[in-house]
């Protein structure tokens, strides 16, 4: 009978990273209640006890493993497709500027922007008519539902007040 | 409080009212459930600001829709290609999926369709009858017990439906910690506020879950270039209507198997974090034992196909019992509706339902007007469904992530609150690409807040007595329970490996 070979070791480097947020979140909130009477407190010390006392189990279990040669810690191969974190990167910093200029620009027209940029950055830049025809589309859309007919609370810039104005016979 | 059914007529009466809401959720809800990836959660979020002008029942009955309606959706993809629209549809293929390529896709989608709709109509109905004998339970948890009951919801959600045990813990109890975030309730000092004066009145949810839900999801999502596959044509289905009766006689002749099986599912689902995914699969393995013919399962066989079916719809309708009694969450699509009706000030507990019948009862009474209006629409629609498998993620991702974006905006209209929900994106995705329970850390969240309170309470009480936590029966089997859960596990694991 033929053996299978044994699995090579799982890089577990990015598996700490939620651990690690977590542990550096816990002391920062622990600092942050010193100042307040122990009874408002405990409830706050049991929970971050209970995720410390977590994150040393799950820690002294990676160790455990590391020695034992199934899991590793390596900087190597993290990050299997470049492009796509490079396209990732700059979606986050699409989002930022939609965000950024949301307020002044309203909804409609920041969103067709963001829409069309970020069709255009997922397509590689292949089909830009698409992705202004798809990017108009939505705005509209989005506009006719969400603030002209059901008037939620979105931000307003020059198309919406334009078309306000127009409506009110101003 | 005196349990009074003949409430139920009139609500039925009310609900069908709001047809303006549930007919298009419906039909949404089928088609975002057939795309796999594109959850019924998701939708929900992208819907949030149209869900957060509606009054509070319009807006619950609008998600329940959805909710339903997505689950039974999520067995096209399953069935026709092999791909589960949802966790929920995980076992739905391993009888739909050999059914479809031996030329009888349209009978197993019949089959699919008939046994969702009569599980989860009669779960539903069932749930209905029972939410106001059940609820009476709430009125036995005071403080003690109510800090029990959420750790232990905690724990169940990470040793059930997370992959590994301390994961599901982490992200649980980081969730937690994210949820004590805010000014102290009665020192009114700022805690883990990094400063700024927006974070006072806690974390608000609705970024934090447009975060951890829609964003990540949208990151996640862009690695594949169309969210299921190009080749259409070959997952189109052609059939006349024959083959559609003759499932829908194939189901019905086994309705024992429909009712028992949809029974499991509703059992399950009131189990916080135990899911749709675990109640397919219970099912679909109960069925094989008890059945008589267990070596055809796997090949097509048609009981294999009504277990997981008629289960996960028996789900919907149990995952949102513990939400509307305790106000725990069951699962992830409970937890947001939690997040929208908290936004309308509705407070969950026994006392819901006289307070607001149409929220208390509400879900269950628009989940069976959802199921018998998906009775009637989808099974002459079903020749046409497959053709909504095809999204390119491209156009797809930017859309979600434009208008969740916004939707974390309207609640309280802050430009903070869209950036919480860009930090919550990221957070969500690194949980998902590294194995973290984004549920979990939602939950959590929408949990920290009422533990404290709890908490504060029981020591106000006691006199600041910590030895009050192990005071109440209940809550000392609770406690049992909770420890037992999450050794219980490891100690199988242990005991299988030697």
């Amino acid at each position: 009978m033929s053996e299978h070979p044994p699995d090579p070791p799982k890089n577990v480097l990015p598996e700490l990273i939620i651990p690690g947020l977590a542990l550096i979140f816990a002391i920062y909130y622990l600092t942050t209640i010193t100042e307040v009477p122990w009874i408002a407190q405990a409830s706050a010390v049991l929970v971050s006890g209970l995720l410390l006392l977590s994150i040393f189990a799950f820690a002294i279990r990676t160790a455990y493993r590391l020695n034992a040669g199934t899991e590793l810690i390596s900087w190597r191969g993290l990050i299997p497709d470049r492009i796509l974190l490079l396209k990732r990167i700059v979606l986050l910093c699409l989002m930022i500027a939609y965000v950024w200029f949301l307020e002044d620009l309203g909804f409609t027209l920041s969103t067709f922007f963001f829409l069309v940029l970020a069709i255009m950055l997922l397509s590689s830049l292949a089909n830009w008519k698409k992705a202004v025809g798809i990017a108009l589309a939505a705005s509209v859309i989005g506009y006719i539902v969400f603030i002209f007919v059901f008037e939620t609370r979105f931000p307003k810039g020059p198309i919406e007040r334009t078309i306000e104005e127009l409506r009110d016979g101003n | 409080m005196e349990i009074d059914l003949s409430v139920l007529p009139s609500l039925f009466v009310e609900t069908l009212g709001y047809w303006w809401v549930i007919i298009p959720a419906t039909v949404l809800g089928i088609v975002v459930g057939a795309i796999p990836g594109f959850s019924a959660a998701n939708t929900i979020i992208i819907l949030l600001p149209l869900t957060l002008s509606m009054s509070a029942e319009a807006g619950m009955i609008f998600m329940v829709a959805i909710y339903t309606a997505s689950r039974l959706g999520a067995g096209i993809p399953a069935i026709l290609v092999n791909i589960p629209g949802t966790a929920g549809a995980a076992a739905t293929p391993l009888d739909g999926y050999p059914m479809a390529t031996s030329g009888r896709g349209q009978q197993a989608l019949a089959i699919s369709f008939t046994a969702s709709v009569f599980g989860g109509l009669l779960t539903t109905l069932m749930a209905l009858i029972l939410i106001p004998w059940l609820s009476q339970v709430a009125f036995h948890l005071h403080s003690v017990e109510m800090i029990v009951v959420m750790l232990f919801g905690i724990s169940l959600i990470a040793t059930i439906s997370a992959d590994d045990t301390l994961k599901g813990l982490i992200a649980g109890l980081f969730g937690l910690m994210i949820g004590y975030i805010g000014a102290d309730v009665v020192y009114e000092a700022p805690r883990g506020t990094f400063g700024f004066l927006e974070l006072y009145d806690k974390v608000p949810l609705i970024p934090a879950l447009v975060g951890l839900f829609a964003i990540s999801e949208a990151f996640v999502v862009i690695e594949r270039r169309v969210v299921l596959t190009e080749n259409v044509d070959s997952i189109k289905v052609a059939a006349g209507w024959s083959a559609t009766f003759e499932g829908i006689r194939e189901t019905l002749a086994r309705w024992k198997h429909v009712v028992w099986t949809g029974m499991l599912g509703l059992v399950v689902g009131v189990i916080p974090g135990a899911g749709a995914a675990i109640a397919s699969f219970v099912a679909y393995q109960q069925s094989r034992i008890f059945s008589k013919t267990p070596e055809l399962y796997g090949t097509g066989h048609i009981e294999g196909l009504i277990a997981p079916e008629s289960a996960n719809n028996g789900v919907t309708s149990g995952t949102l019992i513990p939400l509307l009694i305790i106000g725990v969450p069951g699962g992830a699509t409970a937890a947001i509706m939690a997040v929208v009706l908290e936004y309308h000030g509705v407070q969950f507990g026994p006392d819901l339902f006289e307070s607001n019948p149409l929220v208390g009862y509400g879900p269950f009474v628009a989940m069976a007007i959802t199921y018998v209006l998906l009775g009637l629409l989808i099974l002459p629609l079903t020749r046409y469904f497959s053709n909504v498998l095809v999204v390119p993620t491209i156009y797809i991702a930017p859309i979600i992530i434009a208008f969740t974006l916004v939707g974390s905006f309207v609640p309280r209209a802050y430009v903070f609150d869209m950036g919480v929900a860009i930090i919550f994106g990221i957070i969500g995705y690194i949980a998902r690409k590294t194995g973290y329970h984004v549920a979990a850390i939602l939950i959590g969240v929408i949990l920290g807040p009422l533990l404290e309170n709890f908490f504060l309470r029981a020591l106000r009480i006691s006199q600041g007595d910590l030895t009050t936590l192990f005071s109440s029966n209940i809550g000392n089997v609770l406690w049992v329970l909770l420890l037992a859960s999450l050794f219980a596990g490891p100690l199988k694991r242990k005991l299988a490996g030697r």
